[in-house]
């Protein structure tokens, strides 16, 4: 064994070994949306600190006194949606969502993954090419016949959400814009923050991406977007971890960078933030210095508005938004264990009436809910949120993170946007009131 | 950096009590938690006070008081209303209480075919209350398949006389198991699974209709009837009075092994009421220290993912357990730590922690372990200092109580949330308001 299998080794232990402090409670069963909705799953516990008892942490079955002991005792653990509400739960510090997705990840280590699971995990490549054919391939993602015969060759649902694809990515905009405006002096980090878009604004909602550039903007921040790629996490989710490992290599390579210099990255995407944050080094076990740099500097959208406001240096002239808002909060936020900070600065807004709709998961957990065989499950785990929103009657929700925007509008034909989406609208308005000139950038929303 | 008036640390029935207190009375406030715990273990019930000398919880809290040391000396005059703040909030998240402090102490049956002393439970568990009447008789029904309740064995150790201590009981105990619709097959079933076909009126219908077949079928007539407690979850009293209804016997839960469904209901009432009134509730991460400015705590810092979450406040309550819920850390050279201030802690010493039986009557040494407050809650340094202004002790943490042993821990959580919250919220805040914020 290799001085860095022995190292892989013992940084699964973390998770893995975590299992010791379990006290067989059951209170992450408790919390388990996907349970909730399916005898199919068992439950965290059962496939988690249970069965990681019997796991030997090999890909392969390992021989003993001529008896095979299977890398995973329990395939049931892929009807885990990696939501993670069972390690928030537990009272024990034991790492069952976690040890899920390894254990997930060693049961398929070796077999040639799904084409579907394959697809689904490669965001960079399936973004590149619809952008590039993007009157096609949007066409094509909203036909139903074509969609069905998508069911039964590739295995994506029929009626999973889909976004769709930009005229261009973020990452080319950008840099004509860049083109245009000419060489200008990078501002410091005292003056400028690194913008960590992720998959969705680059290929799909560049109205997000403007939104933040214009919010900090109006908070005296410019906005550098560097090359990246993916953030990993599809990967991660459809058990790639060597593909992962590359994403995040590269990602942290560029990051590393900005972060020695003292910039902070944002990330619009709590999923991505919190993979930055978190996964790279607890997951992929990534434990070099640039990693822990980069995570360090790593802060979702709405923590770092939170934190200016703290800190007395938020821009609230908001102005008067009088509707109600229904929240929901996406499960990868939770894991950033920093409460609901999109609720705070909702509370900064005169006459914006926004309600936590307090409820687990959305049913889409990242690509979960797009599976054919996982959507009916993805749909009964939303099911309660989708009729409150809908109760609500308000014309539009809010939820920071990509995917459960594209599964709750879809679920309930109600508009769904970025937190920061509404905070922009909110100074616009405050424009007009306070009679400021408005911004002369492209109006928010596609 | 989010800021509070109050930050209760601890999600139990102290924490959640302290937390609520708090926000009744207008102030901010921020319940943090590392997970759930007490309220997902435990039976559900309001234990006040059971001792076996006590015919009232009111005379076991006056016995307790005189205790050396246990917090009722300075606590116990207030369990009254706490207690009837409690219910009336319970009984409008949908989880009704029954029976009061002047209730006579009862022996109800247990899962596990014992018996406990309680006066105070929720509706469900409520019929396992009240003397037997002469030819009453009990029936033990479970439901097949699930390992969680096994009726044959309650029934067989419920016949025994020495288990109700002697006195008043069942004419007979008799047991029955029940196949309830698509779950006869399963492996794996646990409570809430259950109790959450229940919440479904048409699976409802027919379980009901199932068990008072096979009841019906069991030789006598009347008496009451033992079921595992998992009538329902969010439409507990809609279920239980179908339950009642449908039902040849007089039915009652009987709380489990984790997860706790009626547990779960208590903690799901006082949350939905907190969070009515505005607090925050954050669970998942472990608040690992705090700011100090002098005396007064400024802040709480849990973990957060790759760096800390920080909530500014004017003052905290500690709620955060005894040893089995981490408030006490035991270290290997026989001392015993406060997780989180490293308050001072009052213990046997270590060659005195062992007990050759863990459940003995005359309660465990580590019991009593835990922090010594002054009568207004604020954590004694070993010199008979007063380290905080703004810091008050709640629950289960507090020194002087055995709350296996005499089942005086929920209205030691009870009364001591409450007196923290009000205490503190009499204490001016560390801060102002924040110009133009409001509440949501």
């Amino acid at each position: 064994m290799t001085i860095a299998e022995l190292i892989t080794e013992a940084s699964e232990r973390a998770v893995g070994y975590s299992s010791d402090e379990c006290l067989k409670c059951n209170v992450c069963v408790t919390v388990c949306p996907v349970a909730r909705v399916t005898d199919l799953f068992p439950g965290p516990k059962y496939v988690g600190p249970q069965a990681q008892r019997f796991r030997t942490g090999r890909a392969q079955p390992v021989q003993i006194k001529g008896i095979a002991i299977a890398p995973s005792p329990d395939v049931t653990v892929d009807w885990c949606s990696g939501c993670g509400w069972c390690t928030t739960a537990c009272p024990a510090g034991v790492k069952i969502a976690e040890m899920n997705s390894q254990s997930r990840a060693r049961m398929k280590a070796g077999k040639r993954p799904k084409l579907r699971d394959w697809g689904l995990g490669q965001t960079d490549l399936v973004g590149s090419l619809g952008v590039l054919f993007s009157p096609i391939t949007n066409r094509v993602l909203f036909n139903g016949p074509i969609r069905t015969v998508m069911e039964w060759t590739v295995g994506i649902h029929r009626d999973a959400p889909f976004p769709k694809f930009g005229k261009r990515t973020l990452q080319s905009t950008w840099k004509r814009r860049q083109k245009r405006r000419g060489t200008m002096a990078v501002p410091g980090p005292d003056r400028a923050v690194v913008y960590f878009h992720g998959c969705s604004a680059n290929y799909y909602e560049q109205h997000v991406a403007d939104a933040l550039v214009e919010i900090l903007r109006r908070n005296g921040l410019e906005t550098i977007i560097p090359e990246q790629v993916c953030c990993g996490l599809p990967m991660i989710s459809n058990a790639l971890y060597g593909d992962a490992r590359n994403k995040a290599h590269k990602n942290i390579d560029v990051l590393a960078g900005y972060a020695r210099q003292g910039y902070r990255i944002i990330g619009t995407s709590t999923s991505c933030t919190h993979t930055i944050k978190a996964e790279y080094r607890e997951m992929l076990d990534i434990h070099d210095d640039d990693a822990t740099l980069v995570a360090n500097a790593t802060w979702d959208i709405c923590e770092f508005l939170l934190d200016l406001h703290e800190r007395g240096r938020l821009n609230t002239r908001f102005g008067r938004l009088d509707e109600d808002l229904p929240y929901h909060a996406p499960c990868q936020l939770r894991s950033h264990g920093i409460g609901l900070p999109a609720m705070e600065l909702f509370a900064l807004v005169p006459g914006l009436r926004a309600a936590d709709m307090d409820h687990d998961c959305c049913g889409i957990a990242g690509t979960y809910g797009m599976k054919k065989e996982k959507y009916p499950i993805g749909m009964a785990v939303g099911a309660p949120l989708f009729d409150k929103i809908r109760a609500s009657g308000a014309s539009e929700a809010a939820c920071d993170s990509e995917t459960c925007r594209w599964q709750i509008e879809k679920a309930t034909g109600t508009r769904t946007r970025h937190p920061i989406e509404i905070l922009l609208q909110a100074y616009r308005v405050g424009d007009v009131a306070g009679g400021t000139e408005s911004s002369t950038l492209a109006p928010v929303g596609t | 950096m989010p800021s509070a008036d109050v930050v209760v640390i601890g999600a139990g029935l102290a924490g959640l009590t302290a937390a609520l207190t708090a926000a009744e009375s207008g102030a901010r406030v921020h319940l943090l938690a590392k997970g759930h715990a007490a309220t997902h273990w435990g039976p559900g019930g309001i234990d006040v006070a059971g001792i076996p000398a006590a015919r009232t919880a009111r005379d076991g809290i006056g016995l307790l008081a005189a205790q050396p040391g246990h917090p009722y000396a300075f606590l116990g005059d207030d369990v009254a209303e706490a207690l009837e703040w409690i219910r009336s909030h319970l009984a409008a998240g949908g989880a009704e209480y029954l029976g009061d402090l002047d209730t006579p102490l009862q022996l109800v049956p247990t899962s596990i075919g014992g018996t406990r002393r309680a006066a105070i439970l929720p509706a469900g568990q409520a019929a396992a209350m009240g003397p037997w009447a002469s030819g009453e008789r009990l029936i033990v029904c479970g439901v097949a398949g699930f390992k969680d309740f096994w009726p044959e064995a309650i029934a067989a150790s419920l016949s025994r006389e020495r288990i109700w201590e002697g006195g008043n009981r069942p004419a007979s105990v008799t047991h029955v198991s029940v196949a309830l619709p698509g779950l006869a097959s399963r492996h794996n079933l646990n409570a809430l699974e259950i109790a959450r076909r229940f919440d479904d009126p048409a699976w409802r219908a027919k379980a009901i209709e199932a068990l008072a077949r096979a009841l019906g079928a069991v030789p006598g007539s009347g008496g009451r009837v033992a079921l595992p407690a998992v009538l329902g979850i969010r439409e507990h009293a809609t279920v239980l009075a179908a339950v009642r209804e449908g039902l040849p016997a007089a039915p009652f839960e009987m709380p489990l092994v984790p997860p706790s469904v009626p547990g779960m209901r208590l903690y799901a009432a006082l949350r939905a009421a907190l969070l009515r009134l505005g607090g925050r509730v954050v669970i998942g991460e472990m608040v690992e220290r705090v700011e100090r400015d002098g005396r007064r705590v400024t802040a709480v810092v849990s973990g957060a993912a790759a760096r800390t979450f920080t909530v500014r406040t004017g003052a905290l309550v500690i709620a955060t357990g005894g040893i089995a819920g981490g408030g006490l850390v035991a270290e290997r050279d026989g001392r015993l730590r406060e997780a989180l201030l490293g308050l001072p802690v009052e213990a046997p010493p270590a060659d005195e922690w062992l007990a050759v039986d863990a459940f003995d009557p005359a309660g465990h040494p580590l019991e009593k372990a835990g922090i010594r407050t002054d009568a207004d809650l604020r954590p004694v340094a070993a010199d008979g200092s007063l380290p905080f202004d703004n810091v008050r002790v709640a629950g289960s943490l507090l020194a002087g109580q055995r709350n296996v042993r005499d089942r005086c821990g929920d209205g030691v959580a009870l009364t001591s949330g409450r007196r923290a919250a009000r205490l503190l919220s009499a204490v001016p805040a560390g801060h102002a308001e924040e110009p133009g914020s409001e509440r949501p």
